[in-house]
């Protein structure tokens, strides 16, 4: 095994490959100059939510920052700072209290083209929404799908190693993976659960799909396996994404399908369509042997439409409607909101 | 002991994946050498998921087949066209489209999303070339 480990961590990069975040090993010489700056990026939002009526603000920033260190390494760590203000029952007035919180803090080793290894803190690859969709400005609905909590840990993160990568298997896909083990940790809110886990995806470059499964063994409390598919894919002709997750696990089960569509082919106003996307996500979500907080008591059932209009790629307005079906009762839950995207570098522009 | 077989399974999967891979590259390299690059029209949808800004729209519309790391793509216009596509189809995937950032800005992002998003080295070496032109 130890060899193995050996085997990727040492494997230098072919010929054709140069250091990760660097340059390419081919084209104009100047880009061969250029070294990666630490920067500092994320988003900002402000989505209020009616949820049964009633009315929550939610402030939130996320600042994420990268720092690169030499060829192959790199920093990065991601911390939320977000409120929910409600109006307590009797009073006026929202009040709420400011949440913070490190979401993750990782050391990524780019070992070469098949293998990266990253210790820390990290969010939990499971499925894809927790790790690739969860930030504001990326998300197309606001809230959040009903099995979003499972195998992703307490606190959406795990503590401990993971080895991951991507790269192109044939020419017609490229293959991801990551395999990971996560410590105990009681120290909220950076708590984490032990475990062990791993997802494996296939993206086919030429039919924009990538499928993929998830797989984890909790290795405390009843040591359960839990199971994930997640699909994404954007046909050729049409500029609609379509993304889907299901989760499996003692807790509970369900899924989610999310499409959207860019009316960018609508033949009349065209220079507002294109940047007007309409979005519908159907879930469901039913309870498991076991009890969980962060999951709903009962089965329940989620339609939403939704519509953002992007004033620019990092800058969009969101709006959503949805009926929550369930034995609790049923309600309706509207969002509305702006989110940003930012990214500013940390060091200037001329390389040293 | 389950975590151990499940860690033992992986590794072999990713020795299996490596030799396939480098089997691969090799027959692709054979291949590409011997291929005469060619046009395709991009997608329609392409042009549909541009960004407000159309800040990548003055790209040109032919695309060379092969991959740009092959001896089959060499000049700088075709790898950049290649790169465009590259940058579609991967970060497309999850959000729009973001705009160019510097140079020294965008090296990080594609080393973070490299480690995020799984990307692959190629495209992430043809996707900054792409966004630092």
């Amino acid at each position: 095994m130890l060899a193995v480990l050996a085997f990727f961590v040492l494997q230098r990069p072919a010929s054709a490959q140069t250091a990760v975040g660097q340059v390419p090993d081919k084209g104009p010489e100047n880009l061969r100059d250029i070294k990666p700056a630490p920067i500092v990026s994320g988003s900002a939002g402000f989505v209020t939510t009616f949820d049964g009526g009633q009315p929550h603000l939610g402030p939130i920033v996320t600042p994420v920052l990268l720092v690169p260190l030499t060829e192959r390494w790199l920093i990065e760590t991601r911390a939320t700072f977000e409120s929910d203000l409600a109006e307590p029952p009797g009073g006026s007035g929202f009040h709420g209290v400011l949440r913070k919180e490190v979401d993750y803090v990782q050391l990524d080793f780019i070992a070469n083209r098949y293998l990266t290894v990253t210790f820390g803190r990290f969010l939990t690859p499971f499925g894809i929404f927790n790790e690739r969709l969860y930030p504001v400005w990326i998300r197309n609905l606001q809230s959040d799908p009903l099995i979003l909590p499972i195998g992703i840990g307490p606190s959406n993160a795990s503590t401990g190693g993971m080895l991951r990568g991507g790269f192109k298997a044939t020419r017609q896909f490229n293959v991801t993976y990551a395999a990971y083990y996560s410590a105990l940790s009681t120290a909220a809110p950076v708590d984490s659960d032990r475990l062990a886990g791993g997802r494996v995806g296939v993206f086919l470059p030429q039919a924009r799909l990538e499928i993929g499964g998830s797989y984890q063994h909790r290795l405390q409390g009843e040591r359960s396996n839990l199971f994930g598919f997640h699909l994404i894919w954007q046909p050729q002709s049409l500029p609609l994404d379509i993304r889907a997750e299901t989760a499996r696990s003692r807790s509970g089960s369900g899924y989610w399908v999310e499409p959207a569509y860019r009316l960018s082919q609508l033949p009349f106003w065209r220079n507002t369509m294109r940047r007007a996307q309409v979005v519908a996500r159907m879930q469901q979500f039913f309870v498991g042997t076991l009890t969980s907080d962060a999951l709903p008591g009962v089965n329940t059932k989620q339609f939403e439409f939704g519509l953002n209009y992007y004033f620019m790629d990092g800058w969009k307005a969101t709006s959503s409607y949805g009926r929550q079906f369930s034995a609790e009762g049923n309600k309706n839950v509207w969002t509305m909101g702006m989110t940003y995207r930012f990214v500013v570098p940390l060091a200037p522009e001329e390389s040293e | 002991m389950i975590a151990k077989r499940y860690f033992l399974a992986t590794l072999s999967v990713l020795v299996g994946s490596c030799v396939f891979s480098g089997a691969q590259e090799r027959k692709d390299r054979e291949s590409a050498a011997a291929s005469v690059p060619k046009q395709e029209a991009p997608a329609r949808a392409d042009e549909a998921r541009r960004l407000p800004s159309g800040q990548a729209s003055a790209a040109p519309t032919k695309v060379v087949a092969g991959g740009a790391t092959s001896p089959g793509v060499s000049d700088e216009s075709s790898m950049r066209v290649e790169g465009e596509k590259r940058f579609r189809t991967n970060c497309g995937r999850c959000h729009m489209a973001p705009h160019k950032f510097p140079p020294r800005a965008m090296a990080t992002i594609l080393r973070h999303m490299r480690v995020r998003a799984l990307i692959t080295d190629e495209d992430m070496r043809l996707i900054l070339q792409y966004m630092t032109q």
